[in-house]
């Protein structure tokens, strides 16, 4: 299956990047972990090390299948996601107030994480028929289902923030695959409309507080607001070089909740500072750079897309939460791709750069 | 296929030109704000993380040591165990107080009142709610410790009071620090919720006493657990004050106040310095109940009280001083020279002034000063009284120090009233009548007077006309050793002729070794000097008006000392509140004049007649035959 001479065209330094950024989140975990009573670090670290080594399978899983094979299968692999969503939401294991996961004895499995790579399929597949372009009326409706069906699944469990990585997945491609710019404006336009009606009509009580109160941490410090003040405090008081390994106190004395997922760049600022901000910053971009230029490398428009998909998945999520790591955004349970801890996302990243590295590897290939 | 690649490569341009340019514009955004918060406004957020980690808890100083004259420790700390609330580990402040209540009996009302009282304290910060907590209340809190997260105990010094009620009012209490007082600058370093000196001798030497409290700065997590410590600075022990006081004399006179059976007040001092010896003032109050932070109730039933324990009548209560006045009066008559010594006047039970007729409580027949200061002749001091003007007699007896601050090291201290015609004029707007000085000779009419004025005016006496200014404070130890404090200088001094101070002290001798009023306080061999006196607490004529009433009527009985004659060592005032005779008080002047004499002298002290006991019942022990009887009996 897999030839000897692709080996030549797997990105090794798009691959060095991603190690590197693991490792760093492997070690901010452990650290975020770290109990300073006992001097021991909590289960996440293994369970990360465990994540990595079977995300290790998958991504390299998803680099030797051509991807043209996985399109070929997408019905199966839509259908599949959409049945492991639905049983999720029946029989699906609660853990603070949402049902997201399914237990599978040695760890829970969180399938929404895998929606934005099956999602980035179905919709790279549809539109690499030219046939159903994006602005035919086929197009629309089918691309509507592709993101809507999921989309409503996963924000059902409760989990809207995971839900709405979706959006740049599908938007994305529609870009690339020929939406016209005054469609973009129309649907910007759009949600800019509806924004205010989604706020009141459209959101619960808690996602309402947490927006109002990233608008004016201040109103309740010690309630919603909490977390992002605590994440400005954690982030500027690393300064420039950091206070060293172990060494945060927010972090090491808990004052910033879940840092070892939701907040894990906000303990990289503390800890290496604004010397390791930049580090990991500019590992971010060289990787999504790179990605995006297997999107240009493709051969076909199914590769394009589907590049075009994941990286812009993974873009907005790693930028996404790195904003709400420094206070610009809303707290939002939006893990930090590659350096959270959580099996699942790290699984689902892999395999999905396993998919770029595929089409990037096989742009000679027919 | 071909269409594919072909078509595809070279149509992306555009949005692949935007996609990486939102991108990288996104990452250039990030970094400023990184930048920002890490490099610009660290200082800012580095010092919140610090307020987050880092929390000084204050180390409670104990208060210094006071000892008396002769070093023994009187007032002292220990250590008590305080159940106090962490508040921020308690997420139902309510409910925890209720249960608080409820398991040690202390009313929830009163735990309220004391959060309230330190709410604006930080949170992390311990309140005390139950002071010196008893081991069932401490029990209580460990048995529900779940239920009751964020109490813990803590162990604080706590002034303890050695003698109890005995000498109360000169050491005071303490409580509390006020808002008040946190606003002036004495109090500036204070923290809310201090003990300070609030009365006696802990309020005056406030500043000596309170030690320099310590702090330790801990690493805590979110939850408020102590993660570290990074630094500690110990609490410093106030200052040791040594007082003027002789124990033995403040316990010899509060036993005679027992044994006699009557409340009042006492002072005594060494007349050659004014170093005070004993300040009593009955009843009293136990300040170790201040030490543990008084509550309303007792507070309250100490403040209603019709005795006023809380009131220190040595300096703060002002009465009559009676025939007591009859002193200043010989002193300003002859120092005036409106009388020679052995002018004479005949007493005949009393004599008409004024158009009045005035009673003398005797019929004394011819006498000189010297017999009617012994016999205490009214006759004798209205013909002064009718001879002299009200002024001459306001000035003597100022310079004997009644009617003006003794300035003695205590707070609060009330000043008496000499009358003259300038305070005549302006608190009535009248002029002084002649008619008035007649009762103001025998220490009557508008004459009030604090027992300390009147000690001060013996020792003005016995030492030739020194006003001395009383103090307590004799020696600060800073930590190397007691060092003496320089002695208050005289509030006034006046040359007094030979001639008055013989002539006075003669008349005084005889009160007491000559079969005069005062014969009660006689002890062979030490000429004790002595003046007796009745303050009535209404007259005749008003006791038949009021009827029957619950106010106690009853005299004070007067007596003022000192010994011996020649070079008077010792002198004071005894003030026996409704004890309806001046012999009395005079007995418990001679129990402490025994007292000091016996300790100087190194022989027995005088023993008191033990105040009768109401009769309780004995239990027996079952006598159990043993071996070992005949031993005990044999060592006894």
């Amino acid at each position: 299956m897999l030839e000897r001479r692709l080996y030549l065209h797997i990105d090794w330094l798009l691959l060095g990047a991603l190690a590197l950024l693991c490792a760093f989140g492997v070690a901010m975990i452990y650290s975020t972990t770290y109990e300073p009573t006992t001097g021991v670090a909590g289960p996440q670290v293994a369970t990360q090390v465990w994540a990595l080594a079977i995300g290790l399978v998958a991504f390299v899983i998803m680099l030797s299948v051509d991807y043209r094979w996985f399109a070929d299968s997408t019905v199966m692999i839509f259908v599949g996601l959409l049945a492991l969503l639905g049983y999720v939401l029946l029989f699906g294991t609660a853990e603070g107030g949402a049902q997201r996961w399914i237990d599978l004895g040695v760890f829970n499995l969180q399938p929404s994480e895998f929606a934005r790579i099956v999602v980035a399929l179905a919709l790279a597949t549809l539109f690499a028929d030219r046939r159903r372009g994006p602005q035919t009326t086929g197009g629309w409706i089918m691309t509507a289902l592709i993101v809507g069906v999921p989309f409503l699944l996963i924000s059902q469990q409760p989990d809207l923030g995971t839900a709405v990585t979706l959006l740049p997945v599908c938007f994305g491609i529609l870009v690339f695959a020929g939406l016209r710019l005054r469609y973009v404006a129309v649907l910007v336009a759009l949600a800019i409309l509806t924004a205010p009606v989604a706020f009141f009509y459209g959101l619960e009580d808690y996602q309402r507080q947490r927006i109002s109160s990233f608008l004016d941490p201040e109103q309740d410090a010690r309630g919603a607001g909490y977390q992002q003040i605590q994440a400005q405090i954690t982030v500027g008081s690393g300064g420039p070089t950091g206070k060293g390994f172990l060494q945060g106190t927010q972090s090491q004395y808990n004052f910033l909740p879940v840092a070892h997922n939701d907040f894990i760049f906000s303990v990289l600022a503390e800890e290496q500072g604004f010397l390791g901000v930049v580090v990991a910053l500019g590992l971010y971009l060289f990787v999504i750079l790179r990605g995006l230029d297997a999107a240009r490398l493709a051969k076909d428009r199914l590769g394009t897309y589907l590049v075009v998909g994941v990286m812009s998945g993974f873009s907005f999520q790693v930028i996404y939460n790195i904003a709400m790591s420094a206070g610009l955004a809303p707290v939002k349970g939006l893990t930090l791709p590659l350096m959270s801890s959580g099996g699942s996302s790290v699984i689902a990243t892999l395999a999905a750069f396993g998919l770029v590295l595929n089409v990037r590897m096989r742009r000679f290939t027919n | 296929m071909e269409a594919h690649g072909a078509g595809g490569r070279d149509s992306f341009t555009v949005p692949m030109t935007l996609l990486r340019f939102s991108v990288v514009l996104a990452f250039v955004a990030l970094g400023t704000r990184f930048w920002l918060l890490q490099v610009a406004q660290h200082e800012k957020y580095r010092e919140l993380a610090e307020n987050n980690h880092q929390r000084t808890i204050a180390l409670d100083a104990p208060r210094g040591v006071v000892l008396d004259r002769d070093g023994r420790v009187l007032v002292e700390n220990r250590y008590s165990l305080n159940v106090s609330l962490v508040r921020e580990k308690v997420e139902d402040l309510e409910g925890t107080l209720e249960l608080l209540a409820e398991v040690s009996g202390v009313p929830a009302s009163t735990l309220t009142s004391v959060v309230e009282r330190h709410r604006r304290d930080p949170v992390y910060s311990p309140i005390v709610l139950i002071r010196d907590a008893s081991l069932s209340q401490v029990a209580a809190v460990a048995a529900h410790e779940l239920e009751l997260p964020g109490l813990i105990v803590q162990q604080l010094p706590t002034r303890y009071y050695r003698t109890e009620e005995v000498a109360a009012h000169l050491f005071g209490y303490v409580g509390e620090v006020d808002d008040a007082e946190l606003g002036t600058p004495e109090f500036q370093t204070v923290r809310s919720g201090t003990l300070v000196g609030k009365s006696g001798i802990e309020q005056t030497y406030n500043n000596f006493l309170m030690g320099r409290d310590g702090a330790r700065h801990v690493v805590v997590d979110s939850i408020g657990r102590e993660i570290d410590t990074v630094g500690e600075q110990m609490p410093v022990e106030g200052r040791q004050l040594q007082l003027t006081l002789d124990y033995d004399l403040q316990e010899a006179a509060e036993n005679a106040f027992a044994a006699g059976g009557f409340n009042g007040a006492a002072v005594v001092l060494d007349p050659r310095s004014g170093e005070i010896l004993a300040l009593v003032s009955l009843p009293a109050y136990d300040p170790n109940a201040f030490a543990l932070g008084i509550d309303q109730d007792s507070w309250g039933a100490l403040n209603r009280d019709t005795l006023r324990p809380l009131n220190n009548r040595a300096l703060q209560g002002r009465y009559s001083p009676g025939s007591i006045f009859k002193i200043a009066m010989a002193v300003a008559a002859l120092e005036e020279g409106v009388v020679t010594p052995d002018d004479t006047v005949t007493c005949r039970g009393g004599g008409t002034f004024y158009g009045q007729f005035r009673q003398c409580l005797g019929t004394h027949g011819t006498v000189d000063m010297r017999e009617a200061l012994e016999k205490s002749c009214n006759t004798y001091f209205y013909t002064l009284g009718e001879q002299m003007e009200i002024d001459q007699i306001h000035k003597w007896a100022t310079a004997l120090g009644l009617g003006e601050l003794s300035g003695i090291d205590l707070p609060h201290e009330v000043q008496g009233l000499i009358p003259s015609t300038a305070w005549k004029r302006e608190q009535r707007g009248e002029p002084w009548y002649r008619g008035e000085t007649i009762s103001v000779a025998i220490g009557q009419g508008p004459v009030d007077l604090t027992p300390l004025s009147l000690a001060i005016m013996m020792a003005t006496v016995a030492n030739g006309g020194t006003r001395v200014t009383p103090h307590l404070l004799k020696a600060v130890n800073e930590g190397d050793g007691f060092v003496p404090v320089p002695r208050p200088v005289p509030r006034s001094q006046v040359t007094l002729d030979p001639t008055t101070l013989a002539v006075v002290t003669d008349g005084l001798w005889r009160v007491v070794n000559n079969g005069g009023t005062g014969r009660r306080a006689r002890i062979d061999g030490r000429d004790v000097l002595g003046k007796t006196g009745t303050a009535q607490v209404i007259s005749l004529q008003g006791r038949v008006a009021a009827g029957d009433t619950e106010r106690d009527l009853r005299d004070h009985g007067w007596f003022v000392f000192a010994a011996p004659a020649r070079a008077p060592e010792i002198a004071g005032v005894v003030f026996g509140e409704h004890n309806e005779s001046s012999g009395l008080s005079a007995e418990v002047a001679r129990h402490v004049m025994e007292t000091y004499f016996a300790k100087k002298d190194g022989s027995p002290r005088p023993v008191l007649p033990l105040p009768p006991l109401p009769a309780t019942p004995q239990v027996v022990p079952p006598v159990v035959p043993a071996v070992v009887q005949p031993v005990a009996a044999a060592n006894q």
